[in-house]
């Protein structure tokens, strides 16, 4: 058996002369949380796309489940749920039937379900989707998405237009609900904190290509930001050094792969180590991005 | 399911002209009781309404069937469910065209049932004689080219009033289109769907117009089935 939900080689979109996604390689392993990260425009919402069929893909491959997207579209749909990034329904249903509407398409549907997560998240059920607040109406697609039974969740921003307690609750239902069961999430997200907190992968893009994709825990320990003081240090960036700061004697290095034999070469090189302290997700996103640009 | 989304965007539409169908000729033979106007006119009355019931449903259905689903938006939502494109096209198709066909039939009986009551001459008389079921065929696929060109256009414009203007100028050129290539190059087109085609027998003229209506529909399912969401 495939231990992969998604698996991508080399997937490229362009439309026309734009480049929106240009060959990336995600690894999202099974019954994982995985964030995928990545600026407005970076090619997130382009891949989704792909992994669903939506969009066909320009160049290389993707298979899900280890199935392919572009022939076995069908059998994917029937075990993936999805959360658009516009959550747009049809306007004249209520929540209670885009339920009956979406039910007879999967036979893994569960009433219960839709009785917990219509509860839980507070929604009004016998109101029309077009009367729905934002919130309510991501609260709706998430409910259609949780309540299908699917093994994997791919979410499209989830946390579009929830107040701070909805994202609380969401975040809860996926961390808890969706690791009981099993189920892969894939969501992509720039809110970095809600990626910081539940997800065990994350892959940041950006201009469409992958910057990095590994374990949280693994980035985080990957990346170091250490404070030099000496005099004419090298002040270039390179594959290991993200970004250098310069302010008077101070230096500030932002390092990936093997910060200690760097911190050891500035030492040698005269330099005197005041600090090596490690870096949040959303410090470490905005270094990648910065050097990408 | 889709069958039952698709039966409650156009259910009120449907009710509305079911009732319009099944009513029209009993109340206009009521109406005018003793006047011998049924008598004298019910056959073309007859003949008429079933030619504007079955002019204005398939233009309504088929812009209000597939408006919202192919739209750009929703379609990522319907286009996720796991049923190929293909099934949802021809689902809003079919449940569209069963109502087209429940709203000819209504008018057909009770517009049957009025004249067979009211008229001195029981209504199966006058069928076999000024009325024949070439009267009522005509119309029937006029409408269902009508049904089928303005479902397709709807769903390939992904908008129901789009799709109706573009389908209502196509047949209200059509006429003028085939008077033209008469004149131009002197070749016999119908200018009515329904209509014969050239010296060809009426049944095989009336086959081949519902083959090109269910080509419009064809070709919308291709189209959809291509288009990247």
């Amino acid at each position: 058996m495939n231990e992969l939900a998604i698996e991508s080689k080399d997937l490229a979109k362009t439309y026309g002369s734009i480049r929106a996604v240009g060959g990336i390689n995600l690894t999202v392993p099974r019954g994982a949380i995985y964030g995928f990260l990545g600026r407005n425009g970076a090619g997130k919402t382009t891949t989704i796309k792909m992994l669903l069929g939506l969009t066909r893909p320009t160049a290389g491959a993707a298979q899900v489940f280890g199935m392919n997207v572009s022939t076995e579209r069908m059998a994917i749909l029937r075990r993936t749920a999805f959360v658009s990034e516009k959550k747009t329904l049809y306007p004249s249903l209520t929540p209670t039937e885009l339920v009956r509407f979406s039910r007879g398409f999967y036979p893994t549907w569960s009433d219960s379900a839709v009785e917990k997560y219509a509860r839980l998240l507070e929604i009004p059920m016998k109101q029309r989707f077009e009367k729905l607040s934002n919130g309510n109406q991501t609260k709706v697609w998430l409910l259609l998405a949780l309540s299908q039974g699917a093994d994997l969740l791919i979410l499209d921003e989830p946390t579009t237009a929830l107040d701070p307690v909805s994202v609380d609750q969401l975040l809860h239902v996926l961390a808890e609900d969706g690791l009981d069961r099993g189920c892969t999430v894939f969501f992509s997200s720039h809110q970095l904190e809600e990626v910081e907190r539940i997800a065990e992968y994350a892959g940041v893009v950006d201009h469409g290509k992958l910057l990095m994709e590994s374990r949280l825990d693994d980035i985080k320990s990957e990346f170091r930001l250490i404070t030099a003081a000496g005099n004419s240090l090298s002040a270039q960036t390179s594959a290991q050094v993200l970004s250098v700061a310069v302010e008077g004697n101070f230096y500030r290095y932002v390092v990936t792969k093997d910060a200690d034999s760097f911190a050891a070469g500035l030492s040698q090189n005269g330099a005197t180590i005041t600090n090596v302290a490690t870096l949040s997700l959303r410090e470490i996103f905005l270094q990648l991005v910065r050097k990408e640009q | 399911m889709y069958f039952w989304k698709c039966w409650r965007d156009t259910r009120s539409f449907f009710v509305v002209f079911l009732i319009i169908a099944a009513i029209v000729m009993p109340v206009a033979a009521v109406v005018s009781l003793g006047s011998h106007l049924v008598e004298d006119f019910g056959t073309s009355a007859f003949l008429n309404t079933f030619g504007l019931i079955l002019m204005a449903v398939p233009l309504g259905l088929g812009a209000i069937g597939a408006s919202h689903e192919f739209d750009e938006k929703t379609a990522q939502f319907l286009f996720t469910k796991p049923r190929s494109r293909a099934y949802f096209v021809w689902m809003g198709w079919a449940v569209g065209f069963a109502e087209l066909l429940a709203v000819a039939a209504v008018n057909f009986l009770a517009g049957w049932a009025t004249l067979s009551h009211y008229s001195k001459n029981p209504f199966h008389s006058t069928l076999y004689g000024s009325m024949t079921a070439q009267n009522f065929l005509d119309p029937l696929i006029f409408c269902i080219w009508a049904y089928c060109l303005t479902y397709s256009l709807t769903v390939l414009l992904r908008n129901g009033l789009k799709g109706l203007g573009a389908s209502m100028a196509i047949l209200f050129g059509l006429p003028f289109f085939a008077a033209a290539v008469r004149w131009r190059w002197h070749i016999d087109l119908p200018l009515v769907p329904g209509l014969p085609f050239g010296g060809l027998p009426l049944a095989i003229s009336n086959i081949i117009w519902v083959l090109i209506a269910m080509l419009f529909v064809f070709a919308a399912q291709l189209v959809v089935e291509r288009t990247e969401i």
